[in-house]
């Protein structure tokens, strides 16, 4: 049974025993190279497939998810009887098929899934590590394409392709180490041999670093940092969820002037990205959402679930990871303002990553991390290697006053960022 | 045909079941079903593995059809692999209390009602409790005719609590998951203690940043023991040349008395009765009395660095093996608890863990308390919030001064190479010196 018949048949089954019915399919075929010892170690191939269920009857929604296609008729009944625990809500209904408003960017039709192209990419990946004096310990290339559809009891049927070309590499000199990484719904956005180099070159340059003293300094978050930083407490804070539940802490801040004003947020999901899509993950048309405007809060996300909970509507703004049910999330999400060749030439230290970003607090935005690959940056150049130290702070207060945005933009994972630079920011030596 | 040097498929069949409840409000509370196979061959030189969903293990054509196109895979390999010899064998799966499956949806979702009410103590605005069970049946076989099955499960719950006053916003987190039972019934003061830690956190001080006397609770004493020696004795790691403990067999790494083990085998949330390449599973010390006595092994880091135990090989349902850990811990010392304290006499004690990261190549760790007191004069005083712990792993185990004596073991999730697996962790309250503590107080 291909995928679209079994839409169907759970459509048409679920309707009879449900005021509604929702299918999300997802297939896809990956294939991923890993490198071991500095050459290429295992080679890996994945199928998936998946389908998700919700019901909708009294205004209870119920949600099963299956991947084998055998037990299509359980996973409906499962979903069946979730719903009959789950508190019946204010509901409007699935949405109706529409107009979808953009084109998403996000398959690349050369795009091969085979595993000698990623073999090749991570020949790319070693040649460019070979430029500087250190040891491969890790990495790879993945190469995968996915179709996924949304079909709901009241008409909509939308689905898509969506292709992913990702390469990673892992380096160390002595006790220094270097990571970079890049992914792209589109193989030729991704130059494996010049993230090969960085990551080698951050490893080779950030060796003998110097200690430095527990004290206030400027500093600046590279887009990898600080993407981990923000992605940890700024996404949730937009959640039309934790704002209703007073989980964020941006709720009832609407129209207030909450960060720098060179600074907005915005969700471009008809930009090219791994979260590009002209629907959402319930089959609500996405659009363009500014969060932020040139520091003042605009608004926040919502899924149809929240949205008809609290009168706000949908933005377009469900996602789903693994076989989940849909929440809420963004596609593309960019931080952007105007942005400076170097964000301030005064003497700071530039940060490239952080360990531990996870831990930071996601309702208070306060975090203590260690930084890896620190240097002094003069003029816009790193220029002198940090051992190692602590950075701690507050993502909102930071918020609130930057020093500049450097002209650097890239993207990692969904997030799009500039570097940040930060004054007089609380570093702990050792 | 490509070279077949040996291959194995590993399929987990099974069912999750998930019941959110936030502020009072049945989210969800339903099950899901998976059934995923992973099959891998070692061809001439490295591995060649496909993932797929719903594979037939008992039809032999299936079976050489897959392992024929991981073969094909395995040609592009150019690192060359070996596999050392192991034990093998299957530890009886723990008995279960009460099974989760006898329990209905009903019932669990008014359990978790009342864990998630409990925690709704004055002060608090916001609480959200979650229930996970998992069913997993796994069947593995290999071409050396080996094969085994069994059957885990796990149940247990998370609880949040979120108290605001003033524009300052505080969590508190408690949860417990167990390989042997249900576990959702009288809970309730887990989500009373959540409760109880947000509305306290609200006056509690950020430490200010440094190098400080600091003790560990015996949770995050534990994170600290996966995190700064745990992963860095992971033999994958080691063979990439990717741990500052490689090379370091036999020499002191830690101060005397020290014991590290990790030990698959005790009936903790970590438990596998058997490994997922097929080989029996035992304790490992890790760190003999300070000395770094054992690396975590698979079979093909065992054949490539030695020095270590095999029977470290987990996977998440449908990825492959890598070296992880399981339940991992510090022995028990002789100091009470009172002596550590007083032993500390002006420190910070940290308890709880929000999690940490590792860069075990740089020797490097992080890691954060859910909260904290100040130590004054040898006792517990103000509390403290928002503060994390650093360190290198070389130097920090020397730094631990008392072990005490009230080891207890903590329920998690570890995430290596995009896997999660559940594993355990803990230790007895430790007192460390020199400890890098990160806080942006004044």
């Amino acid at each position: 049974m291909n995928g679209d018949d079994l839409i169907e048949r759970i459509l048409r089954e679920g309707e009879r025993r449900a005021d509604e019915v929702e299918v999300f399919y997802a297939r896809g075929l990956s294939v991923a190279t890993e490198i071991k010892k500095g050459i290429l170690g295992n080679a890996e191939e994945s199928e998936a497939w998946n389908v998700a269920v919700r019901t909708v009857k009294d205004g209870r929604i119920g949600f099963s998810a299956t991947s084998d296609p055998d037990r299509w008729k359980e996973c409906l009944d499962a979903a069946l009887a979730s719903g009959r625990l789950a508190t019946p809500q204010q509901w409007g209904g699935f949405p109706k098929p529409a107009d979808l408003a953009g084109t998403p960017s996000a398959a690349d039709g050369d795009l091969v899934v085979a595993v000698e192209d990623a073999a090749r990419m991570v020949g790319e990946l070693l040649s460019g590590a070979a430029e500087h004096p250190v040891e491969v310990v890790g990495g790879g290339a993945d190469l995968a394409r996915s179709y996924l559809a949304v079909a709901n009891s009241s008409g909509v049927f939308y689905g898509m392709d969506r292709t992913v070309a990702a390469v990673s590499l892992e380096t160390i000199r002595e006790q220094s180490t270097g990571y970079e990484f890049d992914a792209s719904p589109f193989l030729a956005d991704i130059d494996a041999r010049s993230v090969g180099e960085q990551a080698a070159s951050l490893a080779a340059r950030s060796l003998g670093g110097r200690d430095i003293k527990t004290g206030r300094y400027d500093v600046v978050l590279s887009p990898v940092a600080a993407a981990s930083l923000l992605g940890q407490v700024l996404l949730p804070a937009l959640s039309g969820r934790n704002v209703k539940a007073g989980r964020s802490f941006l709720a009832d801040k609407v129209g207030e002037q909450v960060f720098d004003e060179r600074l907005s947020v915005y969700d471009d999901p008809f930009a090219p990205g791994l979260g590009s899509t002209a629907f959402d993950a319930e089959g609500v048309p996405t659009r363009r959402l500014v969060f932020v405007e040139q520091g003042v809060l605009r608004r926040f996300a919502y899924d149809l679930k929240t949205g008809y909970r609290y009168g706000e509507g949908s933005t377009g703004s469900a996602v789903r990871f693994g076989s989940e049910g849909p929440g809420i999330g963004v596609h593309n999400l960019f931080i952007d303002g105007p942005q400076v060749k170097e964000p301030g030439d005064e003497r700071a230290i530039w940060i490239h990553d952080v360990v531990g970003a996870h831990t930071a607090n996601p309702f208070s935005g306060d975090f203590s991390v260690e930084i890896s690959n620190p240097f002094w940056m003069e003029g816009g150049e790193p220029v002198e290697p940090i051992r190692t130290a602590m950075l701690s702070g507050n993502v909102f207060e930071m918020l609130g006053g930057i020093g500049g945005l450097g002209n650097d933009s890239r993207r990692v994972g969904r997030l799009t960022i500039p570097s940040i630079r930060l004054n007089n920011q609380q570093i702990i030596g050792k | 045909m490509a070279e077949v040097r040996y291959y194995d498929i590993r399929c987990v069949r099974g069912e999750i079941t998930l019941v959110d409840i936030d502020n009072g409000v049945v989210e969800s509370a339903g099950t899901s079903f998976f059934d995923k196979a992973v099959i891998r061959v070692l061809g001439s030189k490295g591995w060649g593995v496909l993932t797929r969903d719903h594979v037939d293990i008992d039809s032999k054509r299936e079976v050489e059809r897959l392992v024929e196109a991981a073969a094909r895979l395995a040609a592009v390999t150019e690192d060359h692999l070996d596999l050392a010899d192991a034990p093998r064998g299957v530890l009886p799966v723990p008995p279960l209390g009460e099974d989760p499956r006898d329990v209905d949806l009903e019932e669990k979702t008014r359990l978790l009602a009342g864990i998630e009410e409990a925690a709704r103590v004055a002060g608090v605005g916001n609480t959200r409790a979650r229930y996970t069970e998992g069913i997993d049946a796994v069947r593995f076989l290999d071409s050396s005719g080996n094969e085994y099955s069994y059957e885990a499960v796990r149940s247990g719950f998370s609880v949040v609590a979120i108290a605001s006053r003033d524009g300052v916003m505080q969590m508190g987190s408690e949860r417990d998951h167990i390989t042997t039972g249900f576990n959702l019934r009288n809970k309730q003061e887990f989500g009373r203690k959540a409760g109880e830690v947000a509305v306290s956190l609200l006056d509690a001080k950020i430490p200010k940043g440094g190098t400080k006397r600091a003790v560990l609770d015996p949770e995050l004493a534990g994170v600290f023991t996966h995190e700064a020696v745990g992963h860095a004795s992971e033999g994958d790691l080691v063979r990439e040349g990717a741990s500052v403990l490689g090379g370091k067999i036999g020499e002191r790494i830690g101060c005397a008395g020290l014991v590290i083990v990790d030990d698959p085998s005790l009936p903790e949330f970590g438990f596998i009765p058997v490994d997922a390449e097929g080989v029996a599973v035992e304790r490992t010390e890790i760190v003999r009395d300070g000395i770094l006595s054992s690396y975590l092994h698979n079979r093909e880091t065992l054949a490539a660095v030695g020095n270590g135990v095999p029977g470290h090989a987990r996977s998440e349902h449908g990825a492959p093996p890598i070296v992880r850990m399981s339940n991992t811990f510090i022995e028990n010392g002789d100091a009470a608890y009172d002596e550590i304290l007083e032993e500390c006499r002006d420190g910070i004690l940290l308890i709880g863990s929000r999690g940490g990261q590792v860069d075990p190549g740089r020797g490097v760790f992080q890691f954060n308390a859910e909260y904290g007191y100040f130590i004054e004069n040898g006792e517990k005083a103000g509390m403290v919030r928002d503060v994390s712990l650093s360190g290198e792993i070389l130097s920090t185990l020397h730094n631990i001064v008392l072990i005490g004596n009230d080891r207890k073991m903590s329920p998690g999730y570890c995430g290596k190479g995009g896997q999660s697996v559940p594993v355990s962790d803990g230790a007895p309250h430790l007192l460390l010196e020199n400890a890098t503590i990160g806080g942006r107080g004044e």
